[in-house]
């Protein structure tokens, strides 16, 4: 992980002080809401149905085992004993008062953490591949890069009031485990033929109302331009982005709207910036900068490559009695490393009983109890809201499997129908239109049976309490959207969707199959829809390729057989 | 940066009864309209003291010819999340070379001021309601920042970061626990 230097352990302090300050002017009443509000929101903190909302940065998903500990304290200690793993890799708490919010954001200090710009109208947060430094098939460590970028993104003066929220993703692999194709700005390190590194860059790409997948608008750029370029690409959108209507306001609007215009605009400020700014070469991030950042980023000290043994073999180590469980979680939670004889483990926090993503600390110390026993204290937080940890001697597999079923966290799910993407909706967030939770809930309870969600295989299902859409659901196989229909909740499934991952294809929205349905028969729907595929797959075929070969027609017509409450149009 | 007391500010609009007169006379410090500008530019001596105020949805290049007769630019925030005159300024400064006055008006609150002062805000004509000694306090929280700036075109990485030590500097130290394990 990256080591904090002196410089920024006082910068992020610098900043809980400076919240102090700002929420102390506005509780004394010398601030009024109408001001405070975009302060508080770059630094974290939403007004939401029962209390403010604190959605805590986790850089590029990153956490050491230090850091989750003092998450737990904090829940403990200022929350109800909750937090919220998000699809963009942040934690949320739900349950803090106002007046202690300058006091977590010390604590948060203390360990090297912060809320900046995890709201707002700026560069937000920026995500990659949870695991990105281990996965077999990474290009490029996309870590180093991303920690440049949240440095020059962090409280930039320039564009701290874009027209809107601003999303950056970087993925340096061959699967995008990060969604890149659905952000303001997506990120593909690759190599070029000469062997050099560089970026392919995707403009335009988001959800919400109008969801738009991103254009590539750079096949290849040297990787120590990048930040040149961002610049370029903000300032245009921060000159020229609508600020009339908030929900046209996106970069995805103006890039659809100017298309090849922006691209222009975009280049020819970039060669501007290069040709003419005073200041701009020193932006060209220097050999020595770079060298200094991955130097945090090298394998922990211990992870020493072993004899390489082939995943099959994993299954040996089962021991009696757990054979079927164990094979069950090797097969869904383990993830293949670029370290031989090591492994990345996924700690699912989709689970019956429990919203998707959510944790309580006690969760929370025992995932990072998990990790510095088996993990070199280091976890990350995945874009489908689990947690990972990175650094898994193979040979530890059956400790490690023994040591998460007992702490809630071996359901052996991952990618399957209930390892669902969920926001909080309704039941916490006050912009939602319906509750995702209970439809989560019935769903999961639906699909109890280890051996049915097996045997349905790979599938993305994706629920948005509304239309801003944190719970992806146009990126689902299968999305779900609460809507609200005269002050009653009512869901719209979608299908065929894509987070531009290999299985599921180039990223794309899923289409709505029809009128929404009352909460009580989505269920019904979910499985309807499952029907049709395990009736009329083909031999390996997933949920998703048996629906783009057979149309949307059929899944349709099961779902609206499932209708009581309206019709089918 | 300088706080601008409407009081003692030399500088002043030139309005009739109906909004700003078209052709003005020439008066020092006389903070113009684009549209007056472009009326007197070729007639107005070029000694005169004179300054432009420009809406933040003009482009900045519109100036760019006249920026060496302008004492003063006045940047305007409509509502003070509205930051497309950062971006104003900060090509006044980094790209066109500006040397003279950049103010800010309207919706401008003290937590702005850090911000106006790293993009190249000279002067700040806070809102009415905003005190200058909360503006002068918002100024001090960060001995650096990461990113170059009008202020300070150095990027951190590029900077002798142990001589940049502010006042939280011996409150907290790294300890180089991430990823160790502790």
């Amino acid at each position: 992980m990256y080591a904090y230097t002196d410089f920024d352990r006082q910068f992020v302090h610098a900043r809980a002080a400076q919240f102090r300050d700002q929420l102390e002017r506005h509780l004394a009443g010398e601030l009024p809401d109408e001001d405070f509000r975009a302060l508080r929101l770059q630094n974290g903190w939403y007004v939401q149905r029962h209390a403010p909302m604190l959605r805590v940065a986790v850089p590029y998903g990153a956490l050491s085992a230090r850091q989750l500990h003092t998450l737990a304290d904090i829940a403990r200690d200022f929350d109800q004993g909750w937090g919220h793993f998000t699809t963009r890799q942040n934690l949320q708490y739900n349950w803090i008062p106002l007046t202690k919010a300058a006091d977590v954001m010390d604590r948060l200090a203390a360990v090297d953490m912060h809320g900046i710009q995890t709201s707002g109208n700026c560069i937000r947060n920026i995500t990659s591949d949870a695991l990105a430094g281990v996965a077999a098939d990474e290009l490029v460590d996309p870590r180093p890069y991303c920690e440049v970028m949240r440095q020059w993104s962090t409280l930039h003066p320039e564009f701290a009031f874009l027209p809107r929220k601003f999303k950056i993703a970087v993925s340096g692999a061959t699967e995008d485990r990060a969604a890149i194709g659905w952000h303001d700005v997506g990120l593909q390190l690759k190599k070029n033929e000469g062997g050099a590194i560089g970026f392919q860059v995707l403009v335009g790409g988001g959800m919400g109302r109008t969801p738009i997948i991103a254009s590539v608008i750079r096949e290849f750029l040297p990787w120590n331009q990048i930040l040149c370029y961002l610049e370029a690409i903000v300032r245009v959108y921060n000159r020229y982005g609508r600020r009339d209507n908030a929900y046209k306001a996106r970069i995805k609007i103006l890039v659809k709207a100017e298309g090849q215009q922006y691209f222009d605009a975009v280049e020819a400020e970039f060669s501007r910036i290069l040709a003419e700014d005073v200041g701009a070469g020193l932006q060209l991030i220097p050999q020595a900068e770079f060298d200094r950042i991955a130097a945090s980023f090298v394998r922990p000290a211990g992870v020493v490559p072993a004899a390489s043994v082939p995943t099959a073999a994993d299954a040996s180590l089962a021991q009696d009695g757990t054979s079927l469980a164990f094979s069950r979680w090797l097969q869904r939670n383990v993830h293949a490393h670029q370290v031989p004889g090591y492994r990345a483990v996924t700690l699912s926090l989709k689970r019956a009983g429990q919203p998707p993503g959510d944790v309580t600390a006690a969760q929370m110390d025992a995932a990072a109890a998990l990790a510095e026993r088996y993990s070199h204290a280091e976890l990350r937080v995945s874009h489908d809201q689990n947690l990972v940890l990175p650094w898994v001697r193979q040979d530890d597999l059956p400790a490690l499997f023994e040591a998460a079923r007992v702490a809630g966290f071996a359901t052996p799910n991952i990618g399957l129908i209930t390892d669902m993407i969920n926001c909080p909706g309704g039941d916490f967030c006050a912009l939602a239109n319906a509750r995702s939770i209970p439809v989560a809930a019935a769903i999961t309870e639906r699909f109890a049976d280890l051996d049915e969600v097996d045997d349905i295989g790979d599938i993305d299902l994706h629920i948005s309490g509304c239309i801003n859409s944190c719970g992806h659901h146009h990126s689902g196989h299968i999305g779900i959207l609460g809507v609200d229909k005269d002050g009653s909740e009512w869901y719209q499934v979608s299908l065929g969707g894509s987070d531009g991952s290999n299985i599921s294809g180039a990223a794309v929205a899923g289409k709505v199959i029809g009128p929404s349905f009352g909460a009580d028969e989505v269920p019904d729907v979910i499985e309807a829809v499952i029907e049709v595929y395990r009736s009329n797959r083909q031999s390996g075929e997933r949920f998703i390729d048996t629906l783009r070969r057979l149309g949307l027609a059929p899944f349709k017509a099961a779902a609206d057989a499932q209708r009581q409450l309206t019709a089918a149009h | 940066m300088k706080f601008i007391l409407t009081q003692s500010d030399p500088w002043h609009t030139a309005d009739g009864e109906d909004g700003p007169q078209p052709h003005p006379p020439a008066r020092k410090h006389t903070l113009l309209t684009l549209e007056q500008w472009h009326a007197v530019r070729t007639t107005w001596p070029a000694g005169l003291a004179k300054g432009v105020m420009l809406p933040n949805s003009v482009d900045i290049e519109t100036l760019v010819d006249d920026l060496h007769r302008l004492a003063l630019v006045v940047l305007q925030f409509p509502k003070w999340v509205d930051g497309r005159a950062f971006t104003q300024a900060r090509l006044l400064r980094t790209r066109y070379r500006y040397g003279g006055e950049i103010r800010a008006t309207g919706d401008v609150l003290v937590d702005m001021v850090p911000l106006l002062a790293r993009t190249g805000f000279s002067s700040a004509q806070l809102r009415r309601d905003q005190k200058i000694a909360v503006a002068e306090r918002a100024l001090g929280f960060f001995a650096g920042h990461y990113q170059g700036d009008v202020q300070q075109p150095l990027p951190a990485f590029a900077r002798d970061l142990t001589r940049e030590a502010g006042p939280l500097a011996d409150r907290f130290k790294a300890d180089l626990f991430a990823g160790q394990g502790i």
